[in-house]
């Protein structure tokens, strides 16, 4: 069909589900977070593995892995500066992001990274960070209740009142 | 029962566009059927959509379509009723996915004749407080990053791609960001050539420096842009192809895909697409062909580029240069004749402008890729037609999904290039 002068008609329109998502058996992971400022790995009974983020199951050796409090430092294995992004975090540019592996951890997990002078060469491969959370009433059992400050802005960052360093 | 040879036999490519305000997803894939069917017959064969005996769809995202299970829709358009159609949802290399399920249906003996459609209509979404359609089409794609650990982060396509190329930059010191914007010039200056293309454009080193900064060190000018399209293959065995008469089959001789650990901190190396490595062995070996030669024994390459230096690590992943050789690799070879993945280069890599030429319509893309390689094998790709088909072999690339962990390659050949060594 060849319409001449073809005018289109767009609708509005939003595709919204609430969820009450169950973290099944990583949800200790989240408890300890959201109530303790504790960071918890697991690690496999059979090959010794850590995971971070935590797995209940190793997934190289299909066993049961045991949870282990890791500790709050570790290094940059790569990080990027996002300046353009999604809808949902537009109004947040510019962030860090950056894998980072805890020390005593054989996995990097995905954070974010914060810093006071936000540039590559502050957040780049092999720097150290430190873990700072957001106050206990803030802390709401997500990923988002804390994230890693490079290790020499610790003490500046858990100075302001809404963070705090953990235990 | 060993497998059936299967050919290419039909494609259809509509253009690749910003918006089409004119046509649905289904229309679109309507179009693209169409077309194949039309490329089919046109030296005297006679079908109709009514002689193909199954479909298989590929379409990434439920959201940017607003329905899920959109393949169904298309089924009922496409007047396929009552016949089977299987939907491959695999990312960014949907297409890559979605021949090879299309393939397996004809090589396994389901079906004589199958349509390989991909069709993908994303900028529909729209975010009505910045007025604004592309952030609401990276949300919808967002969706695809671990909801738990990622997504929360601000994770994106671009931001997990750059991460593996920021890591690679860390192991071998390339890509550098003049190296990632030679892609962007041959990849826009490409797709001049290409009238379905969506970005042509001549481009500078300087021009992809001072274009927009999207993630570091990723620029809007390494980025493709979303894009709606649809593409189409028809897919036939090897009696099919006798019985129709078909002048130039083109033949699928090796199909293999990969998915590697969608955590990006679970690799071994941050620094590599894995998937790409396992995909492109094991499609080579298929084809009988050897990864360490494979610039040598193949004509073209059409990889998937969504981001500029995700193409230069690809051409060490695929095998065409060593590890840490890609970018000095493109660099290098810069308006030197014979030299490179340029156009007129030793190994052309998207001449038909890939990703960063024609845009992105996710589910059609690998489908679009595998398409205009077969093109260039029958010389018929147009004005940007390669200069040389000689070994009459040709690759299609597609990567996608968070952290670039599904890859598949598909290794093509015509009648001379089933017997070359």
């Amino acid at each position: 069909m060849n319409e001449q002068n073809f005018q289109s008609h767009e609708i509005r329109d939003r595709i919204v589900i609430q969820y009450k998502y169950t973290m099944g058996g990583q949800s200790k992971f989240f408890l300890e977070l959201m109530n303790n400022k504790k960071i918890l790995g697991t690690k496999c009974k059979k090959c010794g593995k850590v995971w971070m983020p935590p797995r209940i199951n190793c997934s190289e050796c299909f066993a049961d892995t045991d949870w282990v409090e890791m500790p709050h430092t570790g290094i940059i294995k790569v990080s990027t500066i996002v300046w353009y992004t999604t809808s949902a975090f537009i109004q947040s540019v510019p962030y860090g992001i950056a894998f980072i592996q805890l020390d005593k951890a054989d996995t990097g997990m995905l954070q974010g990274i914060f810093s006071e002078n936000l540039v590559p060469s502050k957040v780049k491969k092999g720097q150290r960070v430190k873990a700072v959370f957001k106050k206990k009433e803030d802390r709401e059992g997500k990923m988002t209740d804390f994230f890693f400050v490079p290790e020499d802005e610790y003490d500046s960052w858990i100075a302001k009142p809404q963070y705090e360093g953990g235990s | 029962m060993s497998k059936r040879r299967v050919a290419i036999i039909g494609v259809g490519i509509t253009p690749f566009r910003a918006r089409y305000l004119d046509k649905t997803y289904f229309e679109l894939a309507y179009d693209a059927t169409n077309l194949a069917l039309d490329d089919t017959n046109k030296n005297g064969a006679q079908i109709t959509h009514k002689d193909l005996e199954s479909t298989v769809y590929g379409i990434y995202n439920e959201l940017f379509e607003r329905q899920f299970m959109p393949d169904i829709f298309i089924n009922s358009y496409l007047g396929m009723n009552n016949k089977p159609g299987t939907r491959i949802a695999s990312g960014g290399a949907t297409g890559g996915y979605t021949v090879r399920m299309a393939y397996s249906e004809v090589a396994s003996g389901l079906s004589d004749l199958c349509l390989c459609i991909g069709v993908e209509k994303c900028n529909d979404c729209y975010d009505e407080k910045t007025g604004t359609t592309t952030p609401e089409v990276l949300n919808a794609i967002a969706y695809s990053a671990d909801m738990t650990y990622e997504y929360p982060m601000g994770m994106m396509a671009a931001s997990s791609y750059v991460s593996m190329v920021n890591a690679h930059y860390e192991e071998f010191g390339n890509p550098t960001e003049e190296q990632m914007a030679y892609v962007s010039i041959k990849n826009h200056g490409n797709a001049k050539l290409n009238p379905k293309a969506q970005s042509p454009m001549d481009v500078t080193v300087e021009d992809v420096m001072y274009s927009r900064i999207i993630c570091y060190p990723f620029k809007m000018l390494d980025c493709c842009l979303y894009s709606e399209a649809s593409a189409a293959l028809i897919l036939a065995s090897e009696q099919k192809v006798k019985e129709l008469g078909i002048e130039k089959p083109i033949w699928i001789t090796g199909v293999a895909a990969a998915n590697t650990d969608c955590f990006i901190g679970n690799r071994e190396s941050v620094g590599r697409l894995y998937s790409n490595i396992y995909a492109a062995k094991a499609a080579y070996k298929m084809a009988g062909l050897d990864y360490n030669k494979i610039k040598e024994q193949i004509d073209v390459a059409e990889l998937h580029d969504a981001f500029s230096g995700q193409e230069v690590i690809s051409y060490e992943e695929l095998g065409f240069v060593p590890f840490g050789e890609g970018g000095p690799w493109i660099e290098k070879s810069f308006e030197k004749p014979g030299e490179g993945p340029w156009i007129d280069g030793e190994l052309p890599c998207c001449p038909s402008g890939g990703l960063i030429g024609c845009g992105h319509a996710v589910g059609a893309t690998g489908i679009m890729s595998t398409g205009e390689a077969a093109l260039q094998l029958r010389q018929e790709a147009g004005k940007h037609q390669v200069k040389t088909i000689e070994k009459g072999r040709a690759i299609a690339h597609s990567i996608g999904g968070p952290g670039a962990a599904y890859a598949a390659v598909i290794v093509i050949a015509n009648e001379e290039g089933l017997n070359k060594p």
